[in-house]
């Protein structure tokens, strides 16, 4: 019979294309996993950060490879949902701090404040809502001078 | 805390020692300006890029390229911003004089946007052959650039370029498995390309490289491009595209492929803003820029 967690910690294990080192779970895209026992069917349901984003298809067919390594897995079925919608504040604490130290990206705080992930400063200016990524704007610290990027929510 | 040096043996030995470069540190002269340039060069590139790589979005065939070459004409447009914004803090030209430098033609762009990109085989050429040609090099310079903004922006373009470099893959991978047509279509694209991808890395670095002593890059070009061609020879044979160099071969001895040596003078031509397609790129790219003025003022009004 399938091992329906072996199934779901394959799936979460899967890396984020534009985020080396951080899994898809870590950026709470990952949203539910059902298997069927019976039948060995696997249906995954991921929350896009963004509806133009350019890594959904990679996604789908990176999630659809993991769960096929599980021995007894059947059909895969990948959607993406809308409801509930993603926000940043799915992103979990270890990536947050992976986002800041790796990559110098920031997530914005509950009350809207910015941190810099270079110097800690609070003087951190938005200055293209789009950055290189749709799920990214730029922005720059006042404080030590570094062009940052905050994930959009 | 902002550094100061007392002369430039003591910033050498800073660096040699592995300290990192901050904004608001002393630099000497000399420094400041070579990495100034570097990333201006590196900047001006990716906005190049991004223009020509724009023109393939309508042209791209189906949903799924487009979006692919949306991707990295956003992508790119994104680096050429945070690089500019880097390179201005430098004082050495302001943004607009930087831009204005590039649009009149007396400022350098890599080779590789010298060139027309007739087929939809030769953008795809690009996105393979070029980006990972970009990204060898890139990988080298973060692995131990001494100019803290500049490696840190490094780091996220290298994950993007990742990113774009698996796209660019199953572009080819979707020639290799496709028609005789598409395949010499590919085939095609390869011959324009792989010289100039080659020549990207730059002729053979001077034993004396300001670059490589001051940690701007790390490692000296013809070992990048060695990196390069080690990797992408046997991928490309692999997937049936012949190499268009006539004294390609493979050493037993030291189980390395050796390329026939290069002819520099195209990457002269570029370097001179001659290119074949030089005048039309930068043409393209000051109306791209004056038409979207509107926009520049309509912003700074609001």
């Amino acid at each position: 019979m399938i091992d329906a967690a072996a199934v779901a910690a394959a799936v979460a294990a899967v890396e984020d294309p534009e985020y080396p080192g951080l899994t898809i779970a870590d950026l709470g895209i990952l949203h539910d996993v059902r298997v069927d026992t019976s039948s060995g069917a696997v249906e995954v349901d991921l929350l896009p950060t963004r509806l133009g984003c350019p890594a959904l298809d990679m996604i789908r067919r990176d999630v659809e490879a993991a769960a096929r390594t599980v021995a007894g897995t059947g059909a895969v079925d990948v959607s993406f949902r809308h409801e509930p919608a993603w926000t940043p504040s799915r992103i979990t604490a270890g990536a947050r701090r992976h986002l800041a130290q790796e990559m110098t990206v920031t997530v914005r705080r509950r009350d809207g404040s910015l941190t810099c992930p270079v110097c800690g400063g609070g003087d951190v200016e938005t200055l293209s809502e789009v950055g290189p990524a749709p799920c990214r704007s730029i922005a720059r610290c006042h404080s030590c001078r570094n062009p940052v990027e905050v994930m959009r929510a | 805390m902002n550094r100061t040096w007392e002369s430039l043996a003591a910033f050498e030995a800073f660096l040699d020692g592995g300290g990192m470069v901050e904004p608001g540190d002393e630099m000497p002269e000399e420094y400041r300006r070579e990495v100034f340039r570097f990333i201006e060069l590196h900047a001006n590139s990716e906005l190049m890029g991004a223009l020509t790589e724009r023109d393939w979005i309508s042209r791209a065939p189906g949903i799924r390229r487009k979006q692919s070459v949306l991707a990295k004409t956003q992508d790119e447009i994104g680096h050429a911003h945070m690089l500019y914004m880097v390179a201005a803090d430098l004082g050495v030209k302001s943004r607009t004089q930087i831009l204005d430098d590039l649009l009149e033609g007396r400022t350098r762009f890599h080779n590789v946007f010298h060139y027309q990109a007739v087929t939809w085989g030769d953008q795809v050429a690009i996105a393979y052959l070029v980006d990972a040609a970009a990204l060898v090099a890139q990988q080298a310079v973060f692995k131990d650039c001494s100019y803290g903004p500049y490696k840190r922006i490094l780091r996220r373009i290298i994950a993007e370029e990742g990113f774009h470099m698996r796209q660019g893959e199953e572009l080819v991978m979707g020639f290799a498995e496709g028609t005789e047509v598409q395949r010499k279509l590919f085939q095609e694209s390869l011959e324009r390309w792989w010289l100039p991808a080659l020549q990207l890395f730059g002729p053979d670095s001077a034993p004396d490289d300001p670059l490589l002593r001051w940690r701007i890059k790390s490692e000296r070009n013809e070992v990048l491009r060695d990196r390069y061609v080690q990797k992408f020879v046997p991928l490309l044979i692999g997937y049936g595209f012949e190499i268009p160099d006539p004294h390609l071969q493979f050493d037993d001895d030291t189980q390395r492929w050796v390329i026939g040596e290069i002819d520099w003078e195209p990457l002269k031509a570029t370097l001179r803003n001659l290119g074949p397609d030089s005048g039309r790129r930068i043409r393209t790219a000051a109306e791209a820029w004056a038409s979207s003025q509107w926009v520049r003022d309509a912003l700074e009004t609001a």
